[in-house]
């Protein structure tokens, strides 16, 4: 299978860290049915639910506190545990990633960290925090590894999303203009320069969206997660070694066969490695 | 009873296999139940001595917050969050929850402070605190004879090795923590007050391996000695402290009675102590003027000077190194190449630095320029000599160094362009390698569920295509109304059919109401426009001889040209001989409304 990755939901690193979902608002989706409800009833649903939201994230950030207070005692692997927890429950946001790739590079996970730090840039791409932690982690990373071509450090100034609402809003800018023009013709002198500018525009930002979603979609990165890995030449066990990869190292995955991922390094050596000893992440 | 059901509604909710829609039930009736939302701070202590800290707690009754508040700036506090604390409960019915969150306050000055009330906006509602008031008293060292009762469980005592220094003069005071041999452990020691005014403090570090235990009074001490790098930057006379610390330390327990084994776990008590020390009076001199050299750049401390170039023998225009190193103690952060004026026959460029400090407050080591310059012409035959003065505050005297000049071999050549000197990675700080990373973050920011992006949402890609929807319909209304507005046959044709539809409903109420005037009038107007837009003349200028003359005409059928001749004899009979009877009248309209179809089809 070439290209066309399909990302998993993020698994758990640490056995110890149960997902613990406080309130069961996954459950009560299943048990009421709005066909049954009425008006009143529904309104009930919604106010217990914005309740259970305001609960939900004021658990969320006490955790989120507690792991901080872990972190400033000290204690990175207990640190790096709470952010984990919170991140199962399917809560994320740049800060929560930025620390939890920090406790984790503490407690010296340097694949763990860098995975974490590129979550959270996916996030919030223009952080300068983020970026500078990231360099400093990457700069510890030994032997051979891939880094983010110049295009795409500049693609990725912008999240898909931004790109999308960007590109979005572009579009009905220029149909708007265009729907002036139609409606009342006597505006089309003036509207005339703006219309073939937000065309242009929305023709360039469609373009960048296009190689930003073709990035996202179609490449992915696998992060070696353990140290001194043996990538093999073949998808089992018993296969030669082609090379070794460090804790950290980032690689392009070119295929995927059952638990056994191919990747390629900088310096064009290739090889399959286990899925387990890897994160594997959307986008070159 | 009811706070039975509530409770036992309560332990379930907790548990994943509860009903949803009870729980959200519950969930309602607990907002329900609630009292009415407020917003209160409180301090736990009003008046608390230098180097202690308060708490203040900002309680949220009956509603929750998205985030922390943001609390005001007060000059002289520091606020640190610690984070929040919910609370439930059930009271005969009625159900309250409130959520507090919790700020450390630390007052860095004596005085008295107000914290200013605060608003905050939760759900759109608005929320006001009350101000607060916190007095913070001086902090003062324990006196001399308490110190040696043995009373103090722990006390700070500040040295400065000198009583006079001279402005830019580098030294090192000392910070002896003293702790009661009785006291079992101390931790979260902080320094809550330097002031140092006049002075440049360093960070103040642990003297490392210098641990040691005194007697003092009747008591064994332990002293851990704190080292606090000062430079003094203003003359007059400057007060070092009273510093300020606060620590918490561990004490044999008050309350060992019980019987072992159960003693055993009740090993001390734990004690927040405060620390002050006596204020350190300096006088601090400016640098002398007298005897001050001409190339003096403000270097203070006692240095020496080695000097290096190479390679000596080049062609005029090359590049040579000068190296320059200046070792010693002293404020080497401020020491600086002076200009060289005897160089005026090489170009010079910008020198780099490197400072490699020798101990821990960066007093001592060396500090490395690297200077590249190039000799103009052929007629230089040394790199002069390169001095470099300093003032020693040890014996308050100024000093210049020397080196002596370094004989160059420059021959002429022809002119080549100099090469590119490749900046230093210690030029500009921003170069500097970080050495660790970037602390964590205090604010959780913005929560969000793991999403698929946007662009392959079918909703998002559905509702691209209602500009597009748009624009094909205002494109296609306006081809229609532009090609309207260029035929006027088509637009006559229009009316005309309009026209025709709205009398030949006015005929059927004329023919109801009986009223043949009107009628007739209206049925031979209608077959003016009805004719005339056929024949592409004024409807005024249609009679009854246009059937039988008209070319047009002829090319209709003969039923349609008689029904047509009839009708126009019909309304000039009514003139003179009016029809009478609705049924009489509604036969016409029928009639009328078939010949004016036929009349349609007719091509003009």
């Amino acid at each position: 299978m070439k290209n066309g990755f399909s990302f998993p939901p993020r698994s758990s690193r640490r056995e110890e860290a149960q997902i613990n979902c406080r309130l069961p608002i996954a459950d009560c989706r299943f048990y009421l049915e709005p066909r049954h409800l009425g008006c009143y009833q529904i309104l009930i649903f919604l106010a217990a639910l914005l309740f259970a939201g305001n609960l939900f994230a004021a658990d969320v950030a006490a955790d989120f506190s507690a792991a901080n207070k872990l972190y400033a005692e000290g204690k990175f692997a207990d640190a790096a545990a709470g952010y984990e927890k919170i991140l199962q429950t399917g809560a994320q946001s740049p800060a929560l990633l930025f620390n939890d790739a920090n406790a984790e590079f503490k407690s010296g996970h340097l694949g763990l960290a860098i995975a974490a730090y590129r979550r959270a840039a996916q996030l919030s791409p223009r952080d300068d925090d983020i970026r500078a932690n990231l360099a400093f982690v990457r700069n510890q990373v030994q032997g051979a590894t891939v880094r983010e071509g110049r295009w795409q450090n500049w693609f990725s100034a912008l999240t898909l999303n931004e790109g999308a609402l960007l590109t979005a809003a572009l579009f009905w800018l220029t149909l708007a203009l265009l729907v002036a023009r139609q409606i009342r013709p006597a505006l089309v002198p003036r509207l005339k320069s703006a219309t073939w500018i937000c065309a242009a525009l929305t023709i360039f930002a469609a373009s960048v969206l296009g190689l930003q979603a073709a990035n996202h979609f179609s490449s992915a990165t696998a992060v070696v997660t353990a140290d001194n890995v043996t990538v093999r030449s073949g998808p089992f066990d018993e296969a030669q070694s082609a090379f070794t990869a460090r804790d950290g190292a980032e690689l392009r995955v070119s295929d995927r066969h059952d638990d056994w991922v191919q990747v390629a390094n900088g310096t064009g050596k290739s090889g399959w490695l286990p899925v387990k000893q890897v994160e594997i992440l959307p986008g070159a | 009873m009811a706070d039975n059901l509530l409770g036992k509604l309560f332990l379930r909710w907790r548990i994943p296999k509860l009903k949803p829609g009870l729980a959200a039930l519950f969930v309602f009736l607990v907002a329900l139940n609630s009292g009415a939302a407020s917003f209160t701070a409180s301090l736990d202590s009003d008046t608390i001595a230098l180097g202690e800290q308060a708490t203040l707690s900002l309680k949220f009754d009956g509603i929750q917050p998205q985030n922390a508040p943001t609390l005001p700036a007060v000059a002289g506090l520091r606020f640190q969050y610690v984070g929040p604390s919910s609370s439930f409960s059930f009271i005969n019915g009625q159900t309250s929850s409130s959520t507090t969150y919790n700020y450390i306050v630390a007052p860095q000055r004596d005085g008295a402070f107000v914290i200013p009330g605060m608003r905050v906006d939760v759900n759109g509602q608005q929320f006001a605190s009350l101000p607060l008031k916190l007095t913070v008293s001086k902090a003062n060292a324990p006196s001399a004879a308490a110190v040696n009762s043995g009373s103090e469980v722990a006390f700070l005592k500040f040295t400065f090795p000198k009583n006079r220094v001279y402005v830019g003069e580098p030294e090192v005071g000392r910070l002896d923590l003293y702790l009661r041999d009785d006291v079992q452990n101390f931790g979260n020691f902080q320094l809550t007050g330097a002031p140092a005014d006049g002075f440049s403090a360093g960070k103040t570090a642990e003297l490392q391996n210098q641990r040691r235990r005194a007697q003092v009074g009747n008591h064994v001490y332990t002293v851990i000695p704190l080292a606090v790098p000062l430079t003094a930057v203003r003359t007059g006379a400057l007060t070092l402290g009273p510093f300020t610390a606060s620590a918490a330390v561990v004490l044999p327990s008050q309350n060992r009675n019980g019987d072992w084994p159960f003693n055993f776990f009740n090993q001390g008590e734990q004690k927040q102590v405060t620390l002050a020390t006596d204020p350190v009076s300096v006088e601090c001199l400016p640098l002398p003027e007298q005897n001050k050299p001409a190339n003096f750049t403000g270097a203070v401390g006692d240095f020496t000077m080695t000097v290096t170039a190479g390679p000596t023998n080049v062609t005029a225009g090359d590049p040579i190194t000068v190296r320059v190193q200046i070792a010693g103690s002293g404020a080497l952060d401020g020491v600086a190449l002076p200009a060289q004026d005897a160089w005026r026959d090489f170009k010079t460029y910008p020198p780099t630095t490197k400072l490699e400090t020798g101990d821990q407050f960066g007093f001592q080591g060396t500090k490395t320029f690297e200077q590249i310059i190039s000799p103009q012409n052929s007629d230089v035959h040394e790199l002069p000599p390169l001095t470099f003065s300093f003032f020693n505050p040890e014996d308050g005297q100024y000093h210049t160094l020397t080196q002596p000049a370094v004989p160059l071999v420059v021959k002429a050549a022809a002119a080549s362009p100099m090469p590119a000197i490749a900046p230093s990675k210690n030029q500009a700080p921003e170069n500097q390698t970080p050495q660790d990373i970037l602390p964590v973050k205090e604010s959780l920011g913005t929560l969000a569920k793991e999403s698929v992006p946007l662009v392959v949402q079918p909703a998002f890609l559905a509702a691209q295509a209602v500009p597009a929807l748009a624009f094909l319909t205002a494109f296609v209304w306006r081809k229609r109304a532009d090609s309207l507005a260029n035929n006027p046959r088509l637009r006559r044709q229009r009316a005309v059919a309009q026209l025709v539809h709205d009398g030949l409903n006015d005929l059927k109420k004329f023919a109801a109401a009986n009223q043949p005037d009107e009628f007739f009038a209206l049925l031979f107007r209608l077959l003016q426009e009805q004719l005339g837009e056929r024949l592409d003349c004024p409807a005024s200028a249609i009679t009854e001889n246009v059937v039988e003359e008209n070319s047009i005409l002829r090319r209709a059928s003969e039923t349609t040209r008689t029904d047509l001749r009839e009708l126009f004899q019909l309304c000039n009979q009514a003139r003179y001989a009016p029809v009478r009877g609705a049924s009489e009248l509604n036969s016409v309209a029928a009639r009328l409304e078939q010949t004016l179809g036929e009349l349609q089809e007719v091509k003009a």
